[in-house]
């Protein structure tokens, strides 16, 4: 997080902007101190409802979309760490911004609507239909009905089992956390079954 | 799946509980919108009165037909969309997410509607790598939304604290 403020900071350009949203049902109590600790300058959004990863067919942090003057995507979907992290990160993705940033449709990162659909994570209709689930689940957490929230929860991490974000936001609700012995067993099921925990950054796709 | 345990009933169920539903009523959720409706049919697909269905979702009914900017949806007899009770206008909001592929879901206790994406929507991402468009409020109390940065590269990312 700090990495962005920095990348943002060091751009400077009052035609770029860095729009981030924490995917997190917890609220401002748990996303705020982290964004003011990396005293972040750009459009902060605390997103109970995980919107962003709806509305893009996310489903792991972090992701992101790179969108243009005119309102078009030029790439999509990647963990997007800024820096080496283990879980797939790489030192080439900010650079990758950067260089985008300064260079706009002549950059060699900027990719084709063709590429961009194609890299859209399709949904099935189960998992369309796991994100009013889980949209339900949420607005039943919030009035306090904790057993209707963990049904609907439990619905939507059925019909979408590859939404690592519905799994591990439920798993910050037990005792063991979200980085746990769960999450773990999780991730390597994930894995065996040839599923990637990010799509692999390809920066050479046009 | 690995199983969640339940350690923490206070993480769990930290808010009040409070009163979901009204004789009578409903509340449907849609994209971040949460809509109390005062009044539906007392039947089993949620049955609303026009301003309520623009209320919802921004649709619009026309003589063409249930339309959102350039989307117009016909409303055919005999398709179970609209009817008239007690000298009033209805509209059947499941058959119309029937008819457009929009998912739902329902708690039939309480009332309480939720309603997915709707494809005719998102066509201009799907086809088109239009960005789509949402609005949310950001940490200052702003609406946010995709339009407002038309004429600027935008980074849009997640994260979370978890």
């Amino acid at each position: 997080m700090p990495v962005w403020q920095s990348i943002y900071q060091e751009l400077n350009d009052p035609n770029f902007v860095i729009i981030s949203a924490a995917q997190d049902t917890g609220g401002e109590a748990v996303a705020g101190p982290i964004f003011d600790a990396a005293g972040a300058e750009y459009v902060q959004i605390v997103d109970v409802n995980h919107t962003i990863s709806r509305v893009f067919n996310f489903v792991n942090v972090p992701s992101a979309a790179w969108i243009d003057e005119t309102g078009k995507i030029v790439r999509i979907d990647e963990g997007t760490y800024a820096k080496t992290h283990p879980f797939g990160g790489t030192d080439e993705y900010a650079p990758a911004v950067k260089d985008w940033v300064r260079k706009g449709p002549d950059s060699e990162y900027i990719q084709s609507a063709a590429t961009v659909t194609n890299n859209i994570r399709n949904r099935t209709a189960d998992e369309e239909k796991a994100e009013p689930a889980f949209r339900l689940g949420n607005f039943f957490r919030e009035k306090g009905h904790g057993e209707k929230a963990d049904l609907y929860w439990e619905q939507a991490r059925q019909l979408n089992p590859d939404s690592i974000n519905f799994f591990r936001q439920d798993l910050t609700l037990s005792e063991e956390g979200s980085a746990g012995e769960s999450f773990m067993s999780y991730v390597k099921d994930y894995i065996s079954q040839g599923k990637a925990y990010y799509r692999p950054l390809d920066l050479d796709e046009k | 799946m690995a199983e969640v345990r339940m350690a923490h009933p206070d993480l769990r169920n930290p808010f009040d509980t409070e009163k979901v539903g009204s004789d009578g009523g409903a509340t449907v959720l849609y994209n971040d919108r949460t809509v109390l409706i005062e009044q539906t049919l007392n039947e089993p697909d949620l049955w609303v009165k026009p301003a309520d269905l623009t209320r919802i979702n921004g649709f619009v009914i026309k003589p063409q037909g249930a339309c959102f900017e350039h989307i117009c949806i016909p409303i055919q007899d005999g398709a179970g969309l609209v009817k008239i009770v007690s000298e009033e206008q209805w509209f059947n909001v499941v058959a119309f997410a029937d008819l457009m592929e929009q998912p739902y879901v329902v708690d039939k206790e309480t009332n309480a509607w939720s309603f997915g994406e709707i494809p005719l929507k998102r066509q201009g991402m799907m086809v088109d790598a239009q960005a789509p468009d949402f609005e949310l409020i950001d940490r200052q109390g702003k609406v946010v939304r995709m339009a407002d940065f038309k004429g600027k590269k935008a980074l849009v990312m997640t994260w979370s604290s978890w």
